[in-house]
């Protein structure tokens, strides 16, 4: 009944005009949802990628007269590294049936290494294969130990210590874990959902504003008896719901994509549960409804619909710049004053929301506050650019 | 009544009306005629709120239009030179939103809407989105926006332009019939048949001042022309068409 109401009130009546417009604009609607379906789905693919690069996937080589050295074939192989004896056959053609190397050894190999010379042992790879390219540094790893063995045992029948040869024994600990990794793919989805916000309302914001000036329908929206802040802020609240619902599809599509993805072997706990997924999505009303004012102010700025869209693909890139800037600049956010920065507090409460971290909710009431008052604000500069006579396209 | 009381207006440095007044009674219907540039758009716009004048007022039945647009523009219904639609809403909604704006609600709103549906003919557009709307049938929605609310004061720019002759016939026939009803109404136009036709009054405009104004056989009177478009032209250019400098003007 008041909802009714509301609606026959100019200012309903206006605010049902532009949601209509927005939502019946096929183009806008396709480019918001492309987007937001792309980022979840390209994060899914990544994670996946990442996972598959970093399971170890078991190495083939074919050991072209491995049947004369049993022990060093034998010595090869494990359960990451297969090795395949075979008396003959052509090193390009193994290459090409699947083999990652070929090693082969020279005809006098056996008589060379028994009279101490340095016999000769040939590797084929394929460079053009990354696979090839791993499965080289892993033979070359399995050698060294060998080749390392095999002299200090030859010092040893001579009489000379092994240490002598070893001034220091370097020894590398990799402490990177695989959470770490995960980490920085999901310290990314906080910006990608703030971008996704900027993208999917670009289209329907330089429409309402450049688009009704190009086709003139300003004027006749000018001519009625309303006032300026409440022709802005109708356009607002219609291009918010598109930015927004463009978010809110985003989360949803990672929420769902999450389970699929294989974070557990990243060392990721999932965090983001349906609850976190809607207070994200309640954090973001706020900073849409402000990315929505700005981007029609600056549509009303600009000299042709085209101009818009150029300014407005600027604009877009600049936040998520901005957000990558900080993240890498490893800048300390910890203070609440940062918490009262559009964009940034979102950017913080986001990624607190996904890893399960706690959130201070009068932080987070007065940065939403500070955004919903900058949005205000930039209501009131719109209605103040509608009445710019350059505006009716006087030339 | 429109009154327009010395009027001017710069864009640019470029004085686009000086010193211009007129007055628009009621009940009448009146023609703003002049050459492309005159400042008859830019007059219009004044009149409607969308521009401000740089000195002198308008008054749209007795509200000062620069002090207070709103009250002025709940009385002024406008067809301006682009039809300003909303391809994506039905004729219905259309209107629906602007009787809305207006301040129509209710059993009011549904019969103002009413009204303008059977007296624009608008039955088979009505729930139909305007995109791919011909000429005329732009011009008729256009015109069932301006008068939904049945304004006291009405303001069409070259509203015949683009129209076939049914659509042509049926806004002159809808204008007579607000006139009759007491719509001021004024309207700026180069058809010079449509002028006659339909004026009780005509102003003629050139470089931003009224330089003859009457009743069309007021005009023809004045200058001594047997038909409107040499006397517009006498009036406007100074000579009637081709003639030289200095030659009588009809």
């Amino acid at each position: 009944m008041l909802r009714g109401a509301w609606f026959s009130s100019p200012m309903g009546a206006l605010v049902r005009k532009e949601f209509l417009e927005t939502w019946r604009d096929k183009r806008a609607l396709w480019m918001a949802v492309s987007f937001s379906l792309i980022f979840p789905v390209m994060l899914f693919a990544f994670t996946t990628y990442m996972v598959k690069q970093s399971t170890e996937e078991p190495t083939r080589m074919a050991f072209l007269g491995g049947d004369r050295v049993p022990l060093l074939a034998e010595r090869l192989s494990d359960d990451q590294f297969q090795v395949e004896v075979l008396s003959e056959g052509k090193p390009r053609e193994l290459l090409e049936s699947g083999y990652d190397l070929v090693l082969e050894l020279s005809e006098d190999f056996v008589e060379d290494y028994v009279s101490l010379r340095s016999a000769k042992v040939y590797l084929y790879l394929d460079s053009a294969d990354i696979a090839s390219g791993r499965a080289q540094g892993r033979l070359q790893e399995r050698l060294g130990k060998l080749q390392q063995l095999v002299v200090s045992q030859r010092l040893s029948a001579r009489g000379v210590a092994q240490q002598l040869l070893s001034p220091w024994n370097l020894q590398v600990r990799d402490v990177s874990t695989p959470s770490s990794r995960g980490a920085i793919i999901l310290a990314a989805v906080p910006g990608l959902l703030i971008l996704t916000l900027f993208v999917a309302s670009l289209a329907t914001s330089v429409d309402t504003s450049a688009g009704e000036r190009e086709r003139l329908s300003l004027e006749t929206l000018l001519l009625q008896p309303l006032p300026g802040w409440q022709l802005v802020a109708a356009k607002v609240l219609a291009v918010a719901s598109m930015g927004w619902m463009g978010a809110l599809l985003a989360l949803a599509a990672l929420v769902s994509l999450m389970p699929m993805m294989p974070l557990a072997e990243l060392g990721i706990q999932q965090a983001a549960t349906v609850g976190s997924a809607l207070g994200m999505g309640l954090l973001l009303l706020p900073l849409a409804l402000l990315v929505a004012v700005v981007q029609i102010l600056l549509a009303l700025r600009s000299n042709s619909f085209k101009d818009a869209q150029t300014q407005l693909s600027i604009l877009q890139i600049a936040p998520a710049m901005l957000l990558v800037v900080l993240d890498v600049s490893g800048v300390q956010l910890e203070s609440g004053v940062w918490q009262l920065v559009p964009l940034v507090a979102q950017q913080q409460w986001l990624k607190a929301l996904l890893v399960g971290d706690p959130i201070s909710l009068p932080l987070v009431l007065a940065g939403s506050l500070v955004s919903l008052l900058m949005a205000v604000f930039a209501v009131a500069l719109g209605a103040r650019a509608l009445r710019r006579e350059r505006l009716l396209n006087t030339g | 009544m429109i009154e327009v009381n010395a009027v001017s207006k710069d864009f640019g440095g470029r004085k686009i009306l000086r010193d211009l007044s007129f007055t628009v009674p009621d009940g009448r219907i009146t023609a703003l005629l002049g050459a492309n540039g005159a400042g008859k758009t830019t007059c219009l716009r004044i009149i409607g709120g969308l521009l401000r004048a740089d000195s002198g007022d308008v008054r749209l039945g007795g509200i000062d239009v620069g002090r207070d647009p709103m009250a002025a523009r709940r009385q002024l219904g406008v067809v301006g030179d682009r039809e300003g639609l909303y391809e994506r809403l039905t004729v219905a909604e259309y209107l629906s939103l602007f009787a809305t704006i207006q301040g129509l609600s209710g059993g009011v709103r549904d019969k103002a809407l009413q009204a303008v549906r059977e007296e624009l003919e608008l039955d088979d557009l009505w729930h139909r989105r305007t995109r791919g709307f011909s000429q005329g049938e732009r011009m008729k929605v256009s015109l069932a926006r301006a008068m939904v609310h049945q304004p006291q004061h009405l303001i069409l720019d070259e509203p015949t332009r683009g129209l076939d002759v049914l659509a042509a016939r049926l806004l002159r026939k809808t204008l007579l019939q607000l006139r009759d009803r007491g719509t001021t109404i004024l309207f700026s136009s180069h058809v010079m048949s449509e002028v006659s036709e339909l004026s009780d009054q005509v102003l003629v405009m050139s470089a931003g001042r009224i330089v003859g104004g009457g009743t069309p056989a007021e005009l023809l009177a004045q200058t001594g022309c047997g038909n409107l478009e040499d006397t517009f032209v006498t009036l406007a250019y100074g000579t009637a068409g081709g003639q030289k400098e200095g030659a009588p003007a009809c």
